[in-house]
C-alpha cells in the first residue's frame, strides 16, 4: 500500500512538471476568461454561452490530459527505460501500475479543481450563475438578525458536471493506458480518441436506427426501420463500447436543472465500474509483460 | 544465492512471428559475496539474462532463483540493487527526489545520512538539487549507481555499467566496485571489455550467441589462457592474428578474445 502511494505521488510531480500537462492547463484557463468575451457576442443568455463554453473548455482539455498522458505514462517509461530501476525494487508489477494510474488521477482532479476555481471566479466577478447564500447572525428577535458574510455558491448540476469531467476524464485515461500496453503511444492515442468519439455519439446512433413508429387506428405501426446488419451494428457498438454521452449534463447545467441522485449514482458505478474493469484487464497484460 | 537452470528466452520478431532464440539452455550460479563478471560480444544475450534475472523479463522456459525466489517474485528483490544500461530518469525531477522515491520502496529505513552517503560514494552529491534532465549521461549514469546501492543490497546487478564514463569516471566507478567487494558483496557485471576482467572479477561467465560457453573462476582462466597462449605461439598462424593480439595486454584478454571469436564464427 504504501509503495502505490509513494509511486502515486512521485508520479503526480512527474506529471506536474510536465509540458504537455502545464500547456493544456494554460491553454484550458485562456479559454475559460475567453469565454467572457465569447458571451458578449449574444445579448440575451450570456451566462449560459459563458458556461457552456467554460465546460467545454474544461471538459476537453482534462480529456486531452487523460488521453496524452494516460497512452504515455507507462509507455514511456518502458521507451525511456525509467521504469527499470522501479519494478526492480521490491514493488509488485500491480503497485507500481496502480501508484501511475492514481498519480494520473490526482494530476486530473487537481486540473479539474484548478480549472473549476477560475471558472467560479470568472462567474463571480460577472455576478452570474453564483447563488448568493447569506450567513446571518441569529439574535432573540428578528430584527436583530444581521448578515455579516455572503458566500457565493455554484449550482449543484454545475458541481456534478465537474465530478463527472473528472470521472470522464479518468476513464478515458485507462482506456489510454490499456492501447499503450498493446500498441504504440501514437496509435494508442488514435484508439483512445475513436472510442472517445464514438463513446459520445453511440447513444443518438442507437436512437436513429430503432424503427419509426406510428399509432394508426389505436395500433401502433413501425412505418420506417433501418437496414438489419446497420441496426445490428450500430447495436453491438452502443452495447460494447462506453457510453461518454451520460456524463455530459451541459443541457442541465445552462438551465440550473438539478441532478438526481440516481442519475448522479448512475453516473458514478457506471464510470467506475468500467474504469476498474479496464484497469484490472490493463494490469494482467503488465504482469505478463516483458519489459526489454 | 542467484541459480539460473536450462534457461531459454526467445523473442518472436518479423511478420510472422518467427521465434530467434536470445539465450539458449543457459545454467549458472552466482555465488555469494563474489564478484562474477559476464563478458561476451555485442548481441551475446547478456543484458536478456540480466534482465531475466531482476525480473524485467520472463524465461520462456527453464527457473530463475534468486535467494529462493523466482525472480518474478518481488521478494527475490528484497536485497537486490540493479544498474541498467544506458538508464533513464523522468524529467523536471531533481536527482535527491529521485533517490528518495526510490529509497523508499526498498521497505527498509532509510535516512536522510545514508541517501546523502551513497550520493557521495557515487560522485553526485554535488547535483543532487538539479533536474535530473540536465544531467550528463556520466552524471544519470552515477545517480542510477547510487540508487542501485541504497539500502546497502547483499546483491548487485550492473549491466555494462562502464558504458558513458569517462577515464575518471571508469577508474571512480571500478574503486567503488572494490569497496563493495570488501563489503563481500555479490556483484554481478556484465560488460564487453575484455580488460576489466582480471582486475575486477572473482569468476568469469562467457556467453556467445546465447549461449554459455564458460564458467570458471579467475585461477582456472588463467592457467587455461597460460596454456593456450603457450599453444599460439607454437603456432604458424600467430602472426596473422598478430595485430589482434597486440590490442589485448593479458594472456587472458587473449584468452578470451580468441574463445569469442571463435565461437562467434561457429
Amino acid at each position: 500500500m504504501k509503495n502505490i502511494l509513494y509511486t502515486a505521488i512521485y508520479s503526480f510531480n512527474e506529471i506536474k512538471n510536465s509540458k504537455i500537462f502545464y500547456s493544456f492547463l494554460v491553454f484550458a484557463l485562456v479559454l475559460i476568461f475567453g469565454s467572457y468575451f465569447v458571451s458578449q457576442t449574444s445579448f440575451i443568455s450570456q451566462g449560459r454561452i459563458m458556461v457552456d463554453f467554460s465546460i467545454f473548455a474544461i471538459t476537453i482539455f482534462n480529456i486531452f490530459i487523460g488521453i496524452f498522458i494516460g497512452s504515455s505514462i507507462v509507455y514511456d517509461d518502458i521507451e525511456k527505460k525509467s521504469i527499470f530501476l522501479s519494478i526492480t525494487r521490491p514493488v509488485k508489477r500491480t503497485e507500481y501500475l496502480i501508484g501511475r494510474f492514481m498519480g494520473l488521477t490526482a494530476a486530473i482532479i487537481f486540473s479539474t479543481i484548478i480549472m473549476m476555481f477560475i471558472f467560479y471566479l470568472v462567474l463571480l466577478i460577472m455576478h452570474k450563475y453564483v447563488i448568493p447564500f447569506p450567513i446571518r447572525s441569529v439574535g432573540r428577535a428578528p430584527l436583530h438578525t444581521k448578515t455579516f458574510l455572503t458566500l457565493y455558491l455554484l449550482p449543484q448540476s454545475l458541481l456534478i458536471q465537474a465530478l463527472f469531467i473528472i470521472i470522464e476524464s479518468v476513464f478515458i485515461a485507462v482506456v489510454a493506458l490499456f492501447f499503450s500496453l498493446i500498441t504504440s503511444k501514437a496509435l494508442a492515442s488514435i484508439f483512445t480518441i475513436l472510442v472517445f468519439f464514438i463513446g459520445n455519439v453511440s447513444s443518438r446512433m442507437n436512437t436513429l436506427v430503432m424503427p419509426a413508429k406510428k399509432i394508426i387506428n389505436g395500433k401502433e405501426i413501425i412505418v420506417h426501420r433501418a437496414n438489419y446488419v446497420l441496426t445490428a451494428a450500430v447495436h453491438l457498438i452502443y452495447s460494447v463500447l462506453p457510453n461518454f454521452s451520460i456524463f455530459n449534463i451541459s443541457s442541465e447545467v445552462s438551465y440550473k436543472i438539478s441532478i438526481s441522485s440516481e442519475a448522479i449514482l448512475y453516473g458514478i458505478i457506471y464510470g467506475l465500474s468500467y474504469t476498474i474493469l479496464l484497469f484490472v484487464i490493463s494490469s494482467l497484460l503488465f504482469a505478463r509483460r516483458d519489459i526489454s | 544465492m542467484i541459480k539460473l537452470k536450462n534457461v531459454t528466452k526467445y523473442f518472436r520478431v518479423g511478420f510472422f512471428g518467427i521465434k530467434k532464440d536470445a539465450v539458449k539452455n543457459l545454467s549458472l550460479n552466482i555465488d555469494k559475496g563474489k564478484i562474477t563478471g559476464f563478458f561476451g560480444p555485442n548481441g551475446a544475450g547478456k543484458s536478456t539474462t540480466i534482465k531475466m534475472i531482476v525480473g524485467l523479463i520472463h524465461p520462456s522456459s527453464g527457473s530463475v532463483e534468486i535467494n529462493g525466489y523466482d525472480s518474478q517474485d518481488y521478494r527475490a528483490r528484497l536485497n537486490l540493487g540493479y544498474l541498467p544500461e544506458n538508464p533513464s530518469f523522468p524529467r523536471g525531477i531533481k536527482g535527491i527526489d529521485i533517490v528518495k522515491y526510490y529509497s523508499k520502496l526498498l521497505n527498509k529505513k532509510i535516512d536522510k545520512n545514508s541517501i546523502n552517503e551513497v550520493l557521495k560514494l557515487a560522485g553526485i552529491f554535488y547535483a543532487r538539487n538539479i533536474h535530473v534532465h540536465k544531467y550528463s549521461k556520466g552524471m544519470t549514469q552515477r545517480l542510477a549507481l547510487a540508487v542501485s546501492i541504497l539500502g546497502d543490497p547483499e546483491i548487485l546487478i550492473f549491466d555494462e555499467p562502464l558504458s558513458g564514463l569517462d577515464p575518471i569516471g571508469r577508474k571512480e566507478f571500478k574503486d567503488i566496485i572494490f569497496k563493495l567487494k570488501e563489503k563481500k558483496k555479490t556483484i554481478f557485471f556484465s560488460s564487453h571489455v575484455l580488460a576489466d576482467s582480471k582486475e575486477l572479477c572473482d569468476k568469469i561467465a562467457v556467453l556467445v550467441g546465447g549461449r554459455l560457453i564458460k564458467d570458471e573462476s579467475i585461477s582456472v582462466l588463467e592457467e587455461d589462457a597460460y596454456n593456450y597462449l603457450q599453444t599460439k605461439t607454437n603456432d604458424t598462424d600467430v602472426t596473422e592474428n598478430g595485430a589482434e593480439m597486440s590490442d589485448y595486454n593479458t594472456p587472458l584478454e587473449v584468452y578470451l578474445y580468441d574463445l569469442m571469436l571463435k565461437n562467434k564464427r561457429n
